[in-house]
């Protein structure tokens, strides 16, 4: 896979174990996968169920609500294509659906210094823009809730 | 053993893989659920090589910032050195271990550099990382197998010089792995100091952690690099105010959290202890080895125990194969990428409780002369250099012979935690006299 594609790093949504994700965002809906056999929640997306080992996932919509694991507040561009967003806020949160998943994604819509872990957050759909990149993607992003 | 040909001997390692490249989804598996309880991952079954192996002779390249030297050149000045410290001929050396993500070094470069000709076995499965504790395990097999019976690990990197190349520096490899580029750099929770800045804070969140103890940790390796002419950092002091007052560079961490970016490498030689007597320093015994595995991969966000290292799995079968335990130990040193790192490698590894690693590592604790468990006596990757754990094990023999630069009195058992994220290591080491 290169990385210097040009819209790296935007995802690639195409990409068959996640693309149901990106397609869900794409709607504004937070979607996640589950075994067809047992329900248990697969995240990150795998062939075959860590539980049962049914291989057959059914992607969900969830209802967006989630709690904060654990944040970061980045005010070094690691990357140049992340510049135009320091201060940011990548974080894990947690489904209200799926306790022990841990989704990654970026808080919006908040102060950085007043989140507190354990928080509850909300899903919010925007797009991923980064410098120097050509187009976006439509994300789940979270912010605090109201 | 695989592609054997003449002069060309080559164990591909399948005991102890590089982080495959391969596809996660087929790699990985679980073993239970994602609760905080269940088994996230295993112990490698290793066989006793207790007294199997000694190390004689170590040496290490001069380290630095970017400095145009390649890992080859940086590999090969760092054997010389541990040749020249054991007295042993380049002819002599029929064992050569690396790394398989940076073979630089291999057999045939061993002997274009040193104008040799003898036949030399080859294992990928050493090198730096958690690899620089578990190359003793696989040189135990090769010496009682007879394929070989003086063995060099080595293990070097150039990623100063490189850094501008590669994508998000040592992140390159994560950018790399699909469901972080489809699921995590889209994000921004890329690379490694924002994956251990959250984990730190999920720590501090659990145990209240505070900054100051991870400063701590930073102003502990500071004060032994500068102590240590050959660290990076050995001009440039580090007082935990100073640290309190520099820049955050992702909240929680401050840059001091993090380690360097450094070209330098080193090498060990191993042999049998018998063998080792008749070389020219005391020889260092190798006591035990574990190697522990999260079953979250590379995939911290997957990892069950999100505040732990795989050396709850690592440490206990070291230290069961030694017949040791952490209170034996009297220098302690790991694989410190990040403060935090450190700290939960102190707690898994025993020398404290689950939580309360905050509090084991203020102060002066971690000080070679602190009275407590002397951590990182060379200025680890914080503050000596980023070689990936090889020059530890440097750091280790030249303690436990007295040789070091902040040298603790009284060495005698030596212990080096070895991580990947994916995996960790636990090597023990102790002095053939004790």
């Amino acid at each position: 896979m290169s990385l210097d594609g040009a819209n790296f790093p935007l995802p690639d949504t195409g990409w068959e174990p996640t693309r149901p994700y990106w397609e869900g965002a794409s709607r504004g809906e937070l979607c996640l996968p589950r075994c067809a056999a047992c329900a248990t929640w697969i995240w990150y997306p795998k062939e075959t169920c860590p539980a049962c080992g049914a291989a057959e996932l059914r992607w969900e919509t969830l209802c967006g609500r989630a709690t904060l694991f654990s944040f970061v507040i980045a005010r070094h561009a690691f990357l140049p294509q992340y510049r135009d967003l320091i201060p940011f806020v990548p974080a894990l949160v947690v489904p209200e659906e799926a306790p022990a998943v841990r989704l990654t994604t970026r808080l919006i819509d908040c102060d950085p210094e007043e989140l507190e872990i354990e928080m509850p957050v909300q899903v919010v759909f925007a797009p991923l823009e980064f410098t120097g990149v050509e187009g976006n993607v439509q994300a789940p992003l979270f912010r605090p809730a109201r | 053993m695989q592609r054997e040909s003449p002069g060309r001997k080559r164990n591909e390692g399948p005991e102890f893989p590089a982080e495959p490249p391969g596809d996660p989804c087929r790699d990985f598996t679980y073993e239970g659920d994602m609760g905080k309880s269940a088994e996230w991952g295993f112990a490698s079954e290793l066989e006793d090589l207790s007294g199997a192996v000694a190390i004689a002779g170590v040496g290490e390249s001069e380290h630095t910032r970017a400095s145009g030297r390649t890992p080859r050149e940086i590999t090969a000045s760092a054997v010389e050195r541990a040749l020249e410290d054991c007295g042993l001929a380049p002819d002599q050396v029929d064992g050569l271990m690396f790394n398989i993500t940076s073979p630089d070094f291999d057999a045939a470069a061993f002997r274009e550099h040193f104008d040799v000709k003898q036949d030399i076995w080859e294992s990928a499965a050493g090198g730096g990382m958690v690899w620089a504790g578990t190359a003793p395990a696989e040189a135990a097999r090769a010496l009682r197998c007879g394929d070989a019976k003086y063995i060099l690990n080595v293990f070097s990197v150039a990623w100063a010089t490189q850094r501008g190349e590669m994508t998000g520096g040592p992140g390159q490899f994560h950018a790399a792995e699909r469901f972080k580029r489809n699921l995590e750099l889209p994000f921004g929770w890329f690379p490694q100091p924002v994956y251990f800045a959250t984990i730190a804070r999920r720590h501090m969140h659990e145990f209240g952690t505070t900054e100051d103890q991870l400063g701590a940790i930073a102003v502990a390796c500071r004060r032994h690099a500068n102590l240590n002419p050959g660290a990076v950092m050995h001009a440039k002091k580090l007082t935990l105010d100073d640290y309190r007052r520099s820049a955050r560079i992702a909240d929680p961490f401050r840059k001091e959290d993090c380690c360097l970016i450094s070209d330098g490498g080193g090498a060990y030689l191993m042999t049998t202890p018998e063998r080792a007597r008749d070389l020219r320093k005391a020889p260092i015994q190798v006591r035990g080895v574990g190697m522990g595995n999260s079953n979250a991969g590379l995939h911290w966000a997957e990892q069950a125990d999100f505040t732990a290292t795989p050396q709850v799995f690592a440490a206990p079968a070291a230290f069961a194969m030694a017949g040791l335990t952490p209170a034996d130990v009297d220098i302690f040193t790991c694989y410190d990428p990040f403060t935090i790192v450190t700290l939960m490698q102190l707690e898994d590894m025993g020398f404290c409780k689950k939580g309360e690693g905050g509090a084991f590592v203020s102060g002066t604790n971690l000080h070679f002369d602190g009275g407590g468990l002397p951590a990182n006596t060379h200025g680890g990757m914080l503050s000596h250099a980023y070689v990936l754990g090889i020059a530890h094990i440097v750091e280790l023999v030249r303690q436990l012979r007295g040789e070091a630069a902040a040298q603790v009195k009284d060495a005698t058992v030596g212990i080096y935690g070895g991580y990947t994220g994916p995996q960790a290591s636990t090597l023990i080491l102790q002095r053939s006299d004790a």
